[in-house]
């Protein structure tokens, strides 16, 4: 591949981000690869060095943020005509309510997420305390040594099993926030790249 | 090495490269790769994520007939790379201790 062909591919698969973004990616790559080529390194080479257009793409976007892409694809690329206004208008009662209620089911889904990763970690906190209110318990019981000693044995593993629940709800939390950063890569895909309009 | 942690250190890397003159993206990679796994590509986002967090400031220059933007460490910058001095004084101390640990079993 060439400079030029790069350059060009590279442009195609950001479009949908702001002008702006899309220049300042363009200006550093086609730096990077004039100073490779003045290192000595062939045309082909400096390009190819540089891995693919669509890794280059997935690193630029994690680090847009998913608002301002979804804005930049929402901005009308041209003046609206006079009837397309009318048609907003009129349409208003329809459309607002339903954006409304998207952006509140996102919001929603994203407290749902944290809220599961804080009910996990509550749970596990729940079967800890138990297991210390157990013990207590088989101390102050009133039906001889053998309930004692059971009581106090369940408290114990209670602990044991709260404190192996809290590394597994560690690794399912972890899992969780890296699926969530695929999902919004996955999104942002959606928006950028593609045909040009 | 975990993810964030990495992204934390290539940051200050980046700052260091650039502490003493400014330097551009190229010469920055260069310098780096020595030390620390680092590509043209992965670079550009943390260039952008500096200069977003006001760490360093872009200057375009002329070479050779064609721009070049040369990147500047500020205040903020400078400052960043004085507390991860500081934090990794403290790990070092940590480090010692487990490392010193291992060697008696």
């Amino acid at each position: 591949m060439t400079k030029a062909e790069f350059i060009e591919s590279l442009i195609g698969s950001l479009n949908g981000l702001s002008e702006d973004d899309i220049k300042k990616s363009k200006d550093y790559y086609e730096e990077m690869i004039d100073d490779r080529m003045e290192d000595g390194i062939p045309e082909e080479e400096a390009v190819s060095g540089l891995g693919t257009v669509d890794e280059i793409k997935d690193q630029i976007l994690e680090e847009v943020p998913i608002t301002k892409i979804v804005k930049e694809r929402m901005k009308p690329k041209r003046a609206l005509r006079a009837w397309e206004i009318v048609l907003l208008i009129i349409g208003a009662p329809l459309w607002i309510p339903i954006t409304a209620a998207l952006i509140v089911v996102a919001l929603v889904l994203y407290l749902c997420f944290w809220i599961i990763i804080l009910a996990l970690y509550l749970c596990d906190f729940a079967v800890f305390i138990w297991g210390f209110g157990v013990i207590i318990g088989a101390f102050v019981q009133q039906y001889g040594f053998n309930a004692g000693l059971f009581m106090a044995g369940c408290g114990v593993a209670s602990i044991g099993i709260a404190i192996l629940l809290f590394f597994g709800f560690t690794k399912v939390a972890q899992g969780m926030i890296f699926l969530s950063k695929k999902m919004g890569l996955g999104i942002k895909r959606m928006f950028v790249g593609g045909k040009k309009e | 090495m975990e993810n964030q942690m990495k992204r934390g250190l290539l940051d200050v890397c980046v700052l260091a490269a650039i502490k003493s003159e400014d330097s551009y993206g190229y010469q920055i990679v260069k310098d780096l790769s020595p030390y620390v796994e680092i590509s043209e590509s992965t670079l550009y986002p943390i260039l952008r994520r500096l200069e977003n967090g006001l760490m360093l400031t872009v200057r375009t220059a002329e070479h050779n007939g064609r721009l070049r933007k040369y990147y500047h460490i500020t205040e903020a910058g400078l400052e960043r790379l004085k507390t991860f001095s500081e934090e990794w004084k403290e790990l070092m101390t940590i480090y010692e201790f487990v490392t010193r640990e291992e060697k008696n079993d």
